[in-house]
């Protein structure tokens, strides 16, 4: 846990170096955060062509962002996974067709999506694994209806109003949902993130 | 589905870190943002929250992981290395720089030529000599033009590199694009605002900042975006007295406005330290 601190506050100056352009950080970067990012964007537009895709997106808009990237509004892990979730969310809206493949198939495609991490420091993936396991734990100890709406908003881009279309539901329901699980997710995964300086 | 309750301005901030809020909620909660250091904590926190709901997706996806020629690809669009900024300051002062002896070392020999030739050709060097001169010349004022233009950038660098000068990102609903930096020196009560990725305003429109100072906005200057997108605006004064808590950026007529008159497009928060 201490060493996951002390990597996340190394990160502002990783960011900072890769946004001159210093080959190690840019690397750096990409291999402490591409797992995490593809992740949300496989869960979002649920194919690993499409996945990738919007990994090159965020990566190159990070690229572009990175000089202006203030460590102290938050981590690169937020600020990484933020642009993830906008570009997988802006993909899934341009596209025209429906049929989703579900999203535990893109771990058994064909291409081996996996030689990618032979790059990755070992040690990242443990602490990445560790922290999964983390969140994961606290998003399945919310009630079903809490982790419901705020799946609906995160992997969908929904809306509090289309929430409560799509479940039929009261408006007030909904939004009394949402900021009751995201306060119990905040109180159970403070210890892991990265206080934002105010 | 309607809605009967309406939720306190604070309780927004985790809908809105999501970005499950709706239009008029979000202007709603970032006008509130502006003002409340206590929602600006609040949402740097539930950001983190989203933040880590990524990296708990869908484990059999995460470590699978992206392709080795993904990662090629990434890596090659990444910037290359760049050198200090100083070092290009350095080089295009250089590409400037006088050359006095260049044009003699063409005209000597020519003049030794001409001496022992005829009096006429050295009539021409001189013509030559006059013509060169008048060229010099002419560089010289084109020179002290770019030496004149390069002293204003060290003084507006210089400026912006001086102890106790804070930089602020005004942004718009989280998205990066456009943006405005703002520097301010509160112990000169002045800033400096740069502007970036801007569409210009509507004919007879502009763009306005705003401070706001003890919860009220306090209008400033006007701008408008460059061919390029960009703004510079130097040696903005900040309102005195007060406390100023944010900076924020509105679309207004283009005199600008006493009050703002449509929603805020770009704000940051301007913490005291």
């Amino acid at each position: 846990m201490t060493d996951l601190l002390r990597a996340e506050s190394a990160d502002g100056d990783v960011v900072a170096r890769a946004a001159l352009g210093e080959e190690r950080a840019v690397a750096q970067l990409y291999d402490r955060y591409a797992p995490v990012v593809y992740a949300v964007a496989c869960r979002i537009v649920a194919e690993h062509a499409d996945a990738e895709e919007v990994v090159a997106e965020t990566f190159a808009q990070a690229w572009r962002d990175a000089p202006r990237f203030d460590p102290t509004r938050g981590s690169a892990a937020a600020w990484l996974v933020t642009i993830a979730r906008s570009r997988a969310l802006d993909a899934v809206r341009a596209r025209t067709r429906r049929d989703r493949v579900a999203p535990a198939a893109v771990a058994r495609g064909d291409d081996a999506p996996g030689m990618g991490r032979t790059d990755s420091d070992p040690a990242d993936l443990v602490d990445l694994g560790e922290r999964q396991k983390r969140v994961r734990d606290a998003l399945e100890v919310l009630p079903p209806s809490q982790r419901q709406a705020i799946e609906l908003a995160y992997y969908e881009g929904l809306s509090q109003s289309e929430i409560a279309e799509r479940i039929r539901e009261p408006l007030g329901t909904v939004k009394t949902r949402v900021r009751l699980g995201m306060l119990k997710l905040r109180d159970s995964l403070r210890p892991y993130f990265l206080e934002a300086a105010e | 589905m309607t809605d009967t309750h309406r939720s306190a301005p604070i309780d927004l901030a985790a809908a809105y870190a999501l970005g499950a809020l709706d239009p008029a909620e979000v202007k709603e909660f970032e006008a509130f943002l502006a003002t409340s250091p206590e929602a600006r904590r609040e949402l740097a926190e539930f950001r983190e929250v989203v933040a880590l709901i990524g990296l708990g997706t869908d484990a059999k996806a995460a470590l699978a992981g992206p392709s080795a020629a993904l990662r090629a690809r990434v890596l090659a669009s990444a910037p290359s290395l760049q050198p200090p900024a100083g070092d290009d300051l350095a080089a295009r002062r250089a590409a400037v720089a006088p050359r006095p002896r260049r044009p003699l070392r063409g005209a000597l020999p020519l003049l030794g030529a001409a001496l022992a030739a005829s009096l006429l050709l050295v009539l021409n060097l001189r013509g030559d000599r006059q013509q060169l001169r008048r060229t010099l010349l002419g560089r010289d004022s084109a020179l002290a033009a770019q030496t004149t233009a390069l002293e204003a950038r060290d003084s507006m660098l210089a400026s912006l590199l001086e102890p106790g000068i804070a930089v602020y990102q005004l942004t718009a609903s989280g998205n990066p694009v456009p943006g405005v930096q703002l520097f301010v020196s509160r112990a000169r009560g002045r800033a400096v605002l740069h502007a970036f990725r801007l569409q210009s305003a509507p004919a007879g429109r502009a763009y306005q900042l705003w401070f706001i100072r003890d919860g009220k906005p306090v209008p400033s200057v006007t701008f408008n975006a460059g061919a390029a997108g960009e703004a510079l605006i130097a040696d903005i004064a900040l309102p005195p007295g007060g406390t100023i808590s944010a900076a924020a950026v509105t679309e207004e007529p283009a005199g600008g406005s006493a009050q703002p008159t449509t929603a805020i497009i770009l704000v940051a928060p301007l913490p005291a330290s």
